[in-house]
């Protein structure tokens, strides 16, 4: 099985999250679909590293990783407070910033 | 610098120009001090009003007597050394534009210095009087100050562009003085009119000395004059007819003379000093300054010819047919004005002549228009000289001087009038063919026409049926005709001395012509004229007599109606609307201008602006609805962003494998 | 190395053939500004824990300004004796050149004055931040909190933290440093939007709009990364520029790369079309954190794009050059056009600003020199007007909070005339007129655009300025030639922050107008330095 199976599929999940971001409505979601891209491109940078015969992208997934998990402190707090107010976590219902 | 070293080299041929020294090294004081007078009084406002008036003629009298100093420092000197410059400082360095402010000391300019400081102290006296109940007395003065400031940088710059500076300087000062009383509205449009015409003239002195610039690097008179062979005959043409524009201008002459009557709007007092004695003679003062531009082209001085010969006649036309004392001294103003630049235009056989008119008519004018004042200030600021009638009883000092100043002006032998005019009427029949013909004949008919009108002046003024006592004034107060104060009848009694005795000083022994000599070169004598020159004062003398008697027979002998005929002769009716020199200007100038303003306009509108309020609605419509893409949905920026971002790579990709 | 030595002996063979790990040389003068801002911002975390409550105000204040004062020192220290070439330093993490050096300073300084309008309590009782975030706006305890006077204090520390970040990002010199830099600078970002004490629903809309966008941005960026490590085989800029010069390599994966690391720092840039959270979030942040946005993620966004550029994509600066053309053509079009018809005073500020970023888009793919120091020039002077022009922003009011609607600007200047003005000498500095830093800024962007051939965009960009001129001068008209209404906003009288602040801004936008040659000596001092090993 070549490596560039595993960039392919990287893309394809990289595309699910991206378009996950676009449809999906409930904001933990579309915040799930973007740590989906982000582990897609883990995938990727694994794969390069597999294929160029470094360890530099193996330790870059951990950078993005540590990044990831940053973004998820932040993130969900942002998300829990507006939660809180509008006992809603629909994006669509955060709109009264418009035009 | 090797053109400049070539003109200084011709230059040390032709006349030494040497640097001021000794008294002289404070010439700018000149200026300075009524400079210094008009910005005490405007900047201190309110505060200056008790002492503001003797502020403002002590500056004047103060540079008149330096004046004078300098006149007698300058006379010590020999002839040839008699031209001298002071740089005061440098003034607009910027790249091969050097122009500093630097003066020139030379007969012409303190001949004028003198006339400027001397009537203009005597102006200033008299205008205390004049103006004692008038609110804004101090204004007043600071203006007059101001004006004499300007002058004086006129007349004594010693670059185009110094003379450019005084020239506007004037022009505002003249401006805010016809509009002194400016709650009457023909008081504000009158000094409008002023303004814009005397644009039109400036416009011209603009581009001539941008010509100047252009062709010779340099506005200095002394390089211009040294080098002005250099430029082509073309180039001298238009540079001379563009400096005659400015002249017509600034001096009333044909075809921008419509704005100087009006300017008679103004306080008395500025009509005698601005648009009688000094500023209207700026024309003269240029044509003559640039003597040595005008000596290299014929044609272009038969054109100044041309205008002063059609000008004085045209004065004097209409100068007979009008009934407001100002407005027909006015009139006189021009066509005497007309006599010096016809004078000037002759070339070297008149440049002296012309200065030398220039100086006796600013005597007996500024004698004249004082004792108009006075006759108004007696008579509840009344102008029309219908009304008035037999009033020599009434202010005899006023009368006997105002008489003086008749008797020069129409030529009356011995007084200044008769040696000046005659002088001009004598060079100009000193022209071969044609010319001689018919410059000297308009001289002549000027002549004649002048005794009519100023007779009749005086006649209906002083002489005959009184004619006010049945009479009020417009406010419907009676006359009390009463002599005006020693302080405004001094003047006018120096200005009177002077009518009489200034034309025998200058003329006799060539005193003047000789004095100018250094600046506008030695006066010609005509040697081909076509009437041998005995001959001319006798057909003067004729022709003067003719035109007085003419005035008797008609409103001496006989009683004068109060209201103006309405049902007059054509000539009459076409002198009055002033030979039609408005309706021409507005048929000429006015419609047309408006007419091209108007379809510029609509042009503007339904083009221009449609252009633009077109673009702007289009823009606003797009912005109108491209803001409605912004929906405030967070996945809609998200499918942008993805959008943007598909394009970009494949943009990308596209531009590397097309 | 002692150490390592007595772990090798004593872990035995294992151990020996593992190449022992060298620690990278690092020039701790050259960071050392970098070093002092994120370090006092982990002391203001602590002083969050340890301090009590009333007193951890003043305690963050003055430990945020005196880092900012310390680090400019450091950095005028380091400036007297750097070398010409600049520093590669941190294994060649990261490289102190002179553009760096100058990207510092803008920061530093229009931190500073971010952090004065921050700090400033006086304008809005108890500051521009919500005393208890956790509250729930619109219950009684949200009103309770909104008339109590403490603030939350954590927009300090997190300011400095956003701040270390894009000192880091417009320094890095490795794509994998400007991504973890991206995250140090937006993540506090996202926090600090939520925070308005005023108007929270809003507030924390921003947020979550900010953060979602950013996190999908992010995102993007990184898969550029991963692509460009894949064909380079390295995140050194240097190296990618070395790879992208052979042949041999799947050039799809540079230019997808190069694509989405673009769109990534664009999407920061807020250059259209990937500003659409650029209003909201202007509009919905508090104040004085969107004059903090809108100066400083810019300059350090356009830094950024600046190194990259010039760093690892300047050998195929022909096929990339047309997209970006396009790119900048468009983020003017839509600053300039959309901004017309905005009704609130901070979006229009927005869509200027995007506009802005179109301009500076100009000088940035230029790649010459005077397209560099125009750029920074640029950065500067549109980072003084914009924090000043906040600054202003934030003294109109009316009991509610803030009067940011355009109506309620009316007649402004019968009111309160220096206010009035002072916005007016802005709004022209934004819009370029003469004896204002914006047009020198436009100028030299505008000029350097020309000299390398770009004649068509500087025309586009002329015309954008010319439509863009229209909206700030209709606030002019606005504040000078319409009646106000009775019950207009009132201008409070700023405290000394504040007004310290927008004296600043406005000083400076007036001195880079009439005196731009110092300024524009230092932006061109040098170029960037990029490793070699």
């Amino acid at each position: 099985m070549t490596p560039t199976y595993y960039l392919l599929l990287s893309a394809l999940l990289f595309t699910i999250g991206a378009v996950g971001v676009l449809i999906r409505r409930n904001a933990i979601v579309v915040f799930m679909c973007v740590e989906l891209m982000l582990n897609a491109v883990n995938l990727t940078l694994v794969t390069f590293a597999r294929i160029n015969g470094g360890l530099d992208g193996q330790v870059m997934a951990f950078f993005v990783m540590v990044v990831a998990a940053a973004e998820v402190v932040v993130g969900l707090a942002i998300i829990m407070s507006i939660f809180r107010t509008r006992r809603s976590a629909s994006v669509d219902d955060s709109n009264l910033l418009k035009y | 610098m090797t053109n400049l070293a070539a003109a200084q080299a011709t230059l040390a041929e032709a006349a030494q120009v040497g640097a001021a020294g000794g008294v002289a090294r404070f010439a700018w004081l000149l200026i300075a001090l009524p400079a210094l007078g008009a910005a005490v009084l405007l900047i201190g406002g309110k505060r200056t009003n008790a002492w503001g008036h003797l502020l403002g003629c002590a500056t004047v009298v103060l540079s008149f007597l330096y004046g004078t100093l300098l006149f007698f420092d300058t006379t010590d000197l020999d002839p040839q050394r008699r031209v001298r410059e002071l740089d005061v400082f440098s003034w607009i360095p910027v790249n091969a534009l050097q122009v500093d402010f630097g003066l020139r000391l030379d007969p012409l300019s303190l001949t004028f210095v003198l006339l400027v400081t001397g009537v203009g102290a005597l102006i200033h006296i008299y205008s205390v009087g004049y103006m004692s109940h008038d609110a804004d007395r101090r204004k007043f003065f600071a203006y007059l100050n101001l004006f004499v400031a300007a002058m004086l940088v006129l007349v004594l710059g010693n670059s185009f562009v110094t003379l450019y500076f005084g020239w506007e300087g004037v022009g505002v000062a003249s401006y805010l003085l016809i509009a002194f009383w400016q709650h009457r509205p023909a008081a504000a449009t009158a000094a409008k009119k002023a303004f814009l015409m005397n644009r039109v003239g400036d416009v011209g002195l603009a581009i001539a000395i941008f010509l100047l610039f252009r062709d010779l690097g340099t506005t200095q008179y002394t390089e211009v004059f040294a080098r002005a062979g250099e430029l082509s005959s073309g180039t001298l043409l238009a540079i001379t007819l563009l400096l005659l524009l400015g002249a017509c201008g600034k001096s009333g002459q044909f075809p921008l003379q419509a704005w100087l009557p009006d300017a008679m709007e103004g306080p008395t007092p500025v009509s005698a000093l601005i648009h009688a004695a000094t500023m209207v003679t700026a024309g003269v003062y240029l044509v003559a300054r640039s003597n040595p531009i005008y000596d290299l082209s014929p044609d272009g001085r038969l054109v100044v010819t041309v205008i002063g010969a059609l000008t004085l006649l045209i004065g004097c036309v209409i100068g007979c047919a009008y009934d407001d004392i100002k407005k027909v001294l006015a009139y006189s103003t021009v066509s005497q004005i007309g006599y010096m630049i016809l004078a000037v235009g002759l070339g070297p056989a008149g440049y002296a002549l012309g200065i030398m008119h220039l100086l006796t008519h600013g005597f007996f004018k500024a004698g004249l228009f004082l004792g108009a004042g006075s006759v108004m200030h007696g008579m509840n600021d009344e102008t029309d000289i219908r009304r008035f009638g037999g009033l020599f009883r009434y202010m005899p000092v006023t009368a006997v001087t105002f008489i003086i100043g008749y008797l020069a002006i129409i030529g009356f032998p011995g007084l200044s009038g008769y040696f000046s005019k005659d002088a001009i009427i004598e060079a100009a029949f000193g022209q071969e063919g044609w010319r001689g013909w018919v410059f000297g004949g308009a001289a002549l008919l000027g002549a004649g026409l002048t005794a009519f009108y100023m007779t009749r002046l005086v006649l209906l003024t002083f002489f005959g049926e009184k004619r006010w006592e049945k009479l009020t004034s417009a406010d419907g107060r009676a006359y009390h005709p009463h002599e005006s104060p020693s302080v405004m009848t001094v003047p006018m009694i120096v200005l009177a001395i002077g009518s009489v005795g200034a034309g025998a000083f200058f003329a006799l022994g060539d005193n003047l012509v000789t004095w100018l000599e250094p600046s506008l070169g030695a006066l010609e004598a005509s040697e081909h004229g076509v009437l041998p020159h005995a001959l001319v004062p006798v057909l003067t003398i004729l022709l003067v007599a003719a035109g007085v008697a003419a005035a008797w027979l008609l409103v001496g002998r006989k009683p004068v109606p109060v209201t103006r005929p309405v049902r007059v002769a054509l000539p009459v009716r076409a002198a009055r609307a002033d030979l039609y020199a408005n309706a021409i200007n507005e048929a000429l100038f006015a419609r047309p201008g408006a007419w091209l303003a108007r379809a510029l306009v609509f042009v503007d509108n339904k083009g221009v602006d449609g252009l633009v309020n077109g673009t702007a609605a289009l823009l606003g419509g797009g912005s109108g609805r491209m803001r409605r893409l912004q929906t405030g949905f967070v996945r809609s920026y998200a499918l942008s962003m993805l959008g943007g971002s598909v394009l970009v790579v494949a943009a990308l990709l596209v531009v590397r494998f097309a | 190395m002692t150490v390592l030595e007595a772990a090798h002996t004593s872990l035995g063979g294992f151990l020996a053939q593992v190449t022992p790990i060298q620690a990278p040389e690092i020039d701790y003068a050259a960071i050392l500004p970098m070093l002092i801002v994120l370090g006092a911002a982990c002391v203001g975390v602590l002083f969050e824990a340890f301090l009590p409550r009333y007193q951890r105000w003043s305690w963050q204040v003055a430990l945020t300004l005196l880092t900012l004062v310390g680090a400019g020192l450091a950095l005028v220290v380091y400036l007297r004796d750097n070398p010409q070439q600049g520093v590669v330093t941190l294994a060649g993490v990261l490289s102190v050149d002179r553009p760096a050096l100058f990207l510092w300073g803008t920061l530093l300084v229009l931190a500073f004055g971010a952090v004065l309008l921050i700090a400033d309590r006086s304008v809005e009782p108890g500051g521009a931040f919500v005393s208890h975030a956790a509250v729930r706006p619109g219950t009684i305890q949200d009103r309770a909190q909104a008339a109590r006077l403490g603030m939350q204090t954590e927009v300090f520390p997190l300011t400095l933290f956003a701040l270390g970040g894009m000192m880091v990002f417009c320094a890095s010199n490795n794509l994998l440093t400007m991504f973890i830099a991206l995250e140090v600078l937006s993540l506090p970002l996202y926090l600090m939007c939520g925070l308005a004490r005023r108007r929270r629903l809003l507030s924390q809309e921003a947020a979550v709009k900010y953060f979602l966008l950013g996190a999908f941005a992010s995102a993007f960026f990184l898969y550029g990364v991963a692509l460009l490590y894949g064909y380079a085989n390295s995140v050194r800029l240097r190296d990618i520029a070395e790879a992208a010069a052979g042949t041999n390599r799947s050039d799809t994966l540079l230019y997808a790369g190069l694509g989405l690391l673009v769109v990534g720092l664009l999407f920061k840039a807020s250059v259209g079309p990937f500003h659409a959270w650029t209003p909201d979030v202007y509009q919905g942040a508090p104040t004085p954190v969107t004059a903090f946005m809108a100066a400083c993620t810019k300059v350090a966004a356009f830094g950024g794009i600046l190194r990259v550029l010039t760093g690892a994509f300047q050998a195929t600066s022909w096929e990339w050059r047309g997209v970006l053309w396009g790119v900048a053509i468009v983020s003017m079009i839509i600053g300039a056009v959309l901004g017309l018809t905005q009704t609130d005073i901070k979006r229009m500020i927005a869509y200027s600003s995007v506009a802005h970023a179109g301009f500076l888009l100009v000088g940035s793919i230029a790649l010459t020199g005077e397209g560099l120091s125009g750029t920074l020039f640029y950065l500067l002077a549109y980072g003084f007007t914009t924090v000043a022009a906040f600054g202003v922003v934030s003294l109109v009011r009316t009991a509610d909070g803030e009067a940011t609607h355009l109506s309620q600007w009316a007649g402004l200047a019968k009111r309160s005339p220096l206010v009035a003005g002072v916005f007016t000498f802005l709004l022209l500095a934004l819009a370029g007129i003469p004896l204002t830093s914006g047009f020198i800024g436009k100028f030299v962007v505008f000029s350097a655009a020309l000299k390398d051939g770009m004649a068509p965009l500087v025309v586009v960009a002329l015309l954008a300025s010319a439509v863009a001129a229209f909206f700030y001068l209709r606030v002019v008209v606005l504040m000078y030639f319409s009646e106000p209404s009775p019950e207009g906003p009132t201008v409070s009288v700023p405290g000394s922050f504040t007004m310290v602040a927008i004296t600043l801004g406005t000083v400076i936008t007036f001195v880079l107008g009439v005196w731009p040659a110092f300024v524009l000596d230092w932006a061109g001092a040098g170029g960037f330095a990029f490793s070699t090993t």
